[in-house]
């Protein structure tokens, strides 16, 4: 459950450490889950990276709390929420990924992030 | 479809139940339950908390190492569908839950009889040397001649009524 004001870790290297949520896309969309895009603030980030403190960015969220509800029954959480910084075709900026990644991102083709994904579950 | 453990208590969890729960490092947790991941989450030690399975098998209060639990496996190879060894299995699944719950109920008369040879032992020492909690020999030879006398000298003085009315 992603909505504006939230605040997530940063899963890949391109500096940013941190990003708030301000806006999830998708229509009328009010929150957003693992798979879902939405634009956010960076609020913290590491020095002389690409990525700067108050950028606005564009980020698919990877992992979340709450979890999500698979078509077989089972409930994925995770231990935080969490997300990649994607560009406007939505590849991801960074070049290397943390932590493991649902694979729920392959449906809404993010192909890329299961590619660098360390561990896809 | 596959039937998995809990992580903390050890039971089966079925398809639709439970919560999976991925660690930051990849390492995978199945809970059957919600009261089974909040005591995760409570950080417990499944060893410690009394009413799990592995608290049982740690402390020798459940049968662990028997041939029966050799059916119920992890198996990564699938098998390939036979319908004799389908049948076969149905009927073999049968009967060694069977035989599992009769060497388990076992086992546990087995852990409890000394114990229960103890009680046995204290109950009868205890009926022995304590027999005047009970029944004080000398409280009842007292009522026994107080009432007898009682019950002689009304009956007889009815008597004497009814003949002098005669």
């Amino acid at each position: 459950m992603i909505q504006a004001q939230s605040f997530l870790k940063v899963a890949d290297n391109t500096g940013a450490r941190k990003i708030m949520c301000i806006r999830v896309l998708g229509g009328r969309k009010k929150y957003a889950n693992v798979g879902d895009v939405f634009i956010g603030v960076v609020k913290d980030a590491a020095p002389n990276m690409p990525v700067k403190k108050s950028d606005v960015v564009r980020a698919v969220v990877v992992r979340t709390r709450k979890g999500l509800q698979r078509e077989n029954g089972i409930t994925l959480r995770f231990e935080e929420n969490a997300a990649v910084i994607v560009n406007a075709e939505d590849q991801p900026r960074g070049t290397r990924l943390f932590g493991p990644i649902a694979r729920e991102l392959r449906d809404r083709n993010f192909t890329k992030i299961i590619s660098l994904a360390p561990e896809v579950l | 479809m596959r039937l998995e453990t809990c992580w903390f208590c050890s039971s089966n969890i079925y398809p639709g139940r439970g919560v999976v729960f991925a660690r930051n490092d990849g390492t995978i947790f199945r809970f059957c339950r919600s009261k089974c991941h909040n005591n995760f989450k409570m950080k417990r030690n499944p060893r410690k908390v009394k009413w799990t399975k592995a608290y049982r098998a740690a402390r020798g209060k459940d049968l662990t190492n028997d041939t029966t639990f050799e059916l119920e496996r992890k198996r990564n190879r699938p098998e390939r569908y036979n319908r004799d060894t389908m049948q076969k299995t149905l009927k073999a699944m049968e009967r060694i839950t069977e035989i599992r719950n009769q060497r388990e109920s076992r086992f546990i008369a087995n852990r409890l009889k000394e114990r229960k040879r103890q009680e046995k032992l204290q109950a009868r020492k205890q009926l022995d040397q304590e027999i005047h909690l009970i029944k004080s020999p000398a409280a009842t030879e007292t009522v026994a001649s107080t009432s007898k006398a009682k019950l002689k000298t009304p009956i007889e003085k009815v008597r004497g009524r009814e003949k002098m009315q005669e």
